[in-house]
């Protein structure tokens, strides 16, 4: 775990948050994970909570169905999205529908579409390469704030040198 | 609008209103059906694998995978649970889909109009989900004889033109009571509105405000043909734009001497368009 509550990229199973206003298709995606995989799985019948547990804390793969009372799946994820950039986001619907479909894409950059009634073997696919992804993007990010650390210790030690001398 | 409003003409009316309405309801169906049944689809799934785990178990026997064998009984019961919950969602769909699938060539009954539209809501429900709310408020009725098909058609088509009109969260009121004689029958939405000009058109064939492709604009005034010309009866709309609608229908409790293809009473149209 770093100090802002998240743990490091490798160390975790994947985090997965399902979202959908109907409770079956919870109870079946999480007796579907929790037989297959390690996965920790947090779901949520209402939007608005699915969005304030991705604000404090990590997810990988957010899941979403797209019509939803208070909010839909897009509004959800663009929330999700700014909370935490990394993480992938698709969409599950029933909705069958190009313009949702075009929407998602372009609004809340979506990693994957997939229409009810899913295949739980694709399903499993994507939230794999998802979480995958999601877990690059934050080893890539700690890097380059390693690299940024190192920078500036660099530099500092050379303004030192330089003061030495002077 | 043109070739609608040609397309309109009393002959073709009821196949065009047919094709109209399923269309509009096919999405909302496929929706309603799509989710029980990815949820059946990955169930059994899951309890064949959970059983093939019990058969593994049951063929070796150990006392330390007797506490993972209980939890695997759990989950395949609790699946079996959802399992009968989602087809009961399928098979409401499905049944209110048959109620409604023919109008044409039906004799008149004696029927519950309130328990007629209480199907017609749930079968609209199909096309707005959880998004809408419902309130239903049934005054006592006697029997209404009437056209059960044709008068669910126009139900439903309201409640569905009622759906489009709102955009997100928003409730839809049906209200029932007895007025001398007369069933009156309120559909109103908390949506869009409509404009002077389009409530002045509302009932004009061929008139639609859905975008190309969604809408045919023959649902209301195929609901004036069935509602005027069908059952004796008025229906009106009053609407204010950015403050919801509400359709009222009037209709004899008893039929007057006229058959489904008789002329109109003289009188007995609405005077709102």
């Amino acid at each position: 775990m770093n100090q802002n509550g998240h743990h490091s990229p490798s160390d975790h199973p994947p985090s997965v948050l399902i979202v959908d206003d109907e409770e079956m298709v919870i109870t079946s995606l999480r007796a579907f994970f929790e037989l297959e995989t390690d996965f920790t799985l947090h779901g949520f019948t209402d939007a608005e909570e699915a969005a304030r547990f991705a604000e404090q804390n990590l997810v990988d793969v957010a899941i979403s169905d797209y019509l939803m009372p208070k909010m839909n799946g897009i509004q959800l994820l663009a929330r999700i999205k700014q909370a935490q950039p990394e993480a992938s986001r698709v969409l599950l619907t029933g909705h069958a529908d190009k313009q949702s479909a075009i929407q998602a894409i372009n609004q809340v950059a979506l990693f994957q579409y997939l229409e009810k009634p899913w295949d739980n073997a694709q399903l499993l696919l994507v939230v794999r390469s998802g979480a995958e992804r999601a877990r690059l993007f934050r080893e890539l990010r700690e890097k380059i704030e390693e690299l940024d650390g190192a920078n500036s210790r660099l530099k500092t030690a050379q303004r030192r040198a330089i003061e030495a001398f002077l | 609008m043109s070739s609608n409003s040609e397309a309109c003409a009393p002959a073709a009316s009821a196949d065009l209103h047919q094709m109209a309405a399923a269309g509009r309801l096919l999405a909302g169906v496929v929706h309603e059906i799509n989710t029980p049944l990815g949820s059946i689809l990955s169930n059994a799934e899951v309890i064949e694998r959970s059983l093939e785990m019990l058969a593994a178990m049951l063929a070796d026997p150990r006392p330390q995978s007797l506490e993972r064998a209980r939890r695997l009984v759990g989950t395949c019961q609790s699946l079996a649970a959802i399992d009968r919950v989602a087809s009961e969602r399928i098979r409401a769909v499905i049944r209110g889909l048959k109620k409604f699938a023919r109008a044409d060539g039906e004799a008149p009954r004696a029927i519950d109009l309130n328990q007629h539209l209480r199907d017609s809501l749930l079968l609209a429900r199909a096309e707005f989900g959880s998004r809408i709310r419902v309130e239903a408020d049934f005054g006592t009725l006697p029997e209404v004889e009437c056209f059960p098909q044709m008068l669910g058609q126009v139900f439903l088509n309201l409640l569905v033109n009622a759906a489009h009109a709102i955009e997100g969260e928003g409730t839809i009121r049906a209200r029932t009571r007895l007025e001398d004689g007369v069933v009156y029958v309120a559909i109103s939405d908390t949506g869009r509105g409509m404009t002077a000009e389009e409530r002045a058109r509302a009932f004009q064939p061929g008139f639609t405000t859905k975008p190309i492709g969604e809408g045919c604009g023959m649902g209301l005034a195929i609901a004036r043909e069935i509602i005027e010309d069908r059952h004796g009866g008025t229906i009106g709309c009053e609407s204010e734009f950015g403050h919801g609608a509400t359709f009222h229908i009037r209709i004899p409790v008893r039929r007057g001497t006229r058959g489904p293809e008789g002329p109109a009473a003289p009188g007995s149209r609405s005077v709102t368009p």
